[in-house]
């Protein structure tokens, strides 16, 4: 219990120098809802509901003028008023905070003045964001997570093991994932992964980086021109081997398929960013050795391999 | 600025529609994302992108663009540069990245949004 | 060039990602093609980019590039910031287009 109370004190610390760090700027909504003065309540009303907030300012042309809020809306309510305008209705008494303080200082204005919300000014007056009281410690425990992984990749990295140390010489550590064609929502979500766990086990970054290149084109080729299949990577001490292979439809024209530039990629794919006809060039530009089968109706495989350096030499494709 | 004295001034390779370069260069627009450009673009504009496709000569007409830039050199399919001779739309070529090409036409004064 | 200072170039706001403003960079990448991005982005480049499909920051993050613009005020899609926030690769859109973002940068030094 008590090693447990102090780690909760350390976490305390930490978050407390963060909302120092971290300025109103940074943890702040942008995406700013506001009114003019002519609203009325019952436009204000349906506002609040259709964005789900609980209150905007009021700016008459850039100038922050007061805030309504849903209490006021209830009020009038209440009073049958909602015809009112907001003019009439809101409260002009505004706290603020200047985009560029720290974010402690907002952390402690809500905790002084138990107000729902605080427009954010720049230093020349003009509201560039809004704050609830959530925002601050909810984005600085984000930030808090980001940071506690990057060093725990570099603690990794820094102690070097290779992957002999951590599965012996011959062993080796095999990535799986089925991958649904036309799942474009979940596309590169395996190679980004696997990136992340090859990266974990301090393999060379540059080498890292080839491979799950590599895995991402394989990977999108699946979603974008086969009903799916399967991308493997497998990482021994020398290399990391990535192998994707599917069911069909085949192609028809392998040399043809490796010219830069071909592709026979739908409309809505490169809409979305793809079908360039570029990615079986980058699979084999990343790779060390590279290997493509296809046969119409039957499917298509997909090898690179990616040597791992040793002496910790420069990866060349380090581009 | 005409569309001759950019080429020119950035060592750009014709590849079709030499008898257009007169054209004058009102804007620039860059991106690879062919709704964007017919959203975006502007009457006048110079267009920078990677894409060869022959789509691409379609936009340029529908848009009235002055003139595309394909850039990363390379290749260009047959079909892209037939097609932009039939319509009258220089392609330029150029070695450079998108990025370095927007910014020297920055440098000569071609503005966007 | 610092990301703070591309950032006030940009009249760029960052909505997702760590917050690195001292982070230096010296490249720059403009792409709307993802496999464009693989093949010619170089470590620790700024990607700008038109495209606000998540696969905007897996690429980014597989290519180890060190921060993401989207231009022409285009909104992420929501799966885009929880991507970024998961990569923890800063992501900010600008107002400006494609243009003149590169434009802007290029003549304050970027590189690419
Ligand atoms: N697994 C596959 N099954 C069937 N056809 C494929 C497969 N992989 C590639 N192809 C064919 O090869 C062509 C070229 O593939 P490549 O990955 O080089 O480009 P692309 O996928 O069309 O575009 P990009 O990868 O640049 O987004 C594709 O358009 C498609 O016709
Ligand atoms: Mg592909």
């Amino acid at each position: 219990m008590r090693s447990r109370g102090a780690g909760t004190r350390t976490q305390l610390t930490k978050l407390e120098e963060l909302l120092r760090e971290l300025r109103v700027e940074e943890v702040m909504t942008r995406r700013l809802v506001s009114v003019s003065g002519d609203f009325t309540m019952a436009q204000v009303k349906e506002l609040l509901r259709k964005h789900r907030i609980s209150g905007v300012p009021v700016l008459e042309g850039e100038a922050l003028v007061g805030v309504v809020s849903i209490e006021d809306v209830t009020r009038a309510l209440e009073q049958g008023e909602m015809g009112a305008k907001v003019r009439d209705r809101m409260s002009r008494e505004v706290i603020t905070v200047f985009a560029d303080e720290p974010a402690v200082e907002a952390v402690k204005r809500f905790a002084h003045t138990k107000v729902g919300r605080l427009p954010v000014l720049d230093r020349g007056g003009k509201v560039v964001g809004i704050l609830t009281p959530g925002d601050p410690v909810g984005r600085a425990f984000r930030v808090m997570d980001l940071r506690y992984r990057e060093q725990e990749q570099q603690r990794w990295q820094q102690k070097g093991l290779g992957l002999e140390d951590l599965l012996g010489e011959g062993a080796s550590l095999v990535l799986r994932f089925r991958v649904q064609g036309e799942d474009f929502a979940g596309a590169g979500k395996a190679s980004v992964q696997a990136k992340r766990v090859l990266g974990r086990l301090g393999l060379d970054p540059g080498a890292v980086r080839r491979a799950t290149i590599a895995a991402y084109e394989a990977e999108m080729n699946l979603i974008i021109h086969t009903r799916g299949g399967e991308l493997t990577l497998e990482a021994t001490p020398h290399s990391v081997v990535v192998e994707a292979v599917d069911k069909g439809p085949g192609i028809v024209d392998v040399e043809q398929a490796l010219q830069p530039g071909f592709s026979t990629a739908p409309e809505w794919v490169c809409e979305m960013g793809f079908g360039a006809g570029m990615g079986l060039n980058n699979i084999q530009s990343c790779a060390d050795e590279f290997e493509i089968e296809s046969e119409v109706g039957r499917g298509t495989r997909v090898r690179a391999v990616v040597h791992l350096s040793q002496s910790g030499r420069k990866d060349r494709l380090n581009r | 600025m005409k569309l001759i004295e950019i080429a020119q001034r950035l060592g750009l390779k014709v590849e079709a529609g030499v008898d257009h370069l007169e054209n004058e260069v009102r804007g620039g627009y860059a991106g690879d994302l062919l709704s964007c450009v017919m959203a975006r673009a502007k009457t006048g504009d110079l267009w920078v992108t990677v894409q060869r496709h022959p789509n691409i000569v379609a936009v340029a007409v529908l848009v009235g663009l002055a003139g595309i830039v394909v850039t990363e050199g390379g290749n260009i399919e047959p079909a892209t540069l037939e097609r932009a001779e039939q319509e009258g739309i220089p392609i330029l070529v150029s070695s450079a990245s998108a990025f370095r090409v927007v910014g020297e036409l920055w440098d000569l004064g071609i503005r966007g949004e | 060039m610092r990301l703070q200072d591309i950032k006030v170039q940009l009249e760029a706001e960052q909505v997702a990602g760590s917050p690195r403003p001292e982070l230096e960079i010296k490249e720059a990448c403009a792409a709307d093609l993802m496999s464009d991005v693989l093949a010619s982005a170089r470590p620790g480049s700024l990607l700008l980019t038109g495209l606000t499909h998540p696969q905007a920051v897996r690429v980014a993050a597989l290519a180890s590039l060190a921060a993401v613009v989207f231009v022409q005020g285009k909104e992420p899609l929501r799966d885009t910031l929880v991507a970024a926030e998961e990569s923890g690769l800063p992501l900010f859109v600008t107002q400006l287009s494609l243009f003149e973002s590169c434009g802007r940068l290029y003549q304050a030094g970027l590189r690419g």
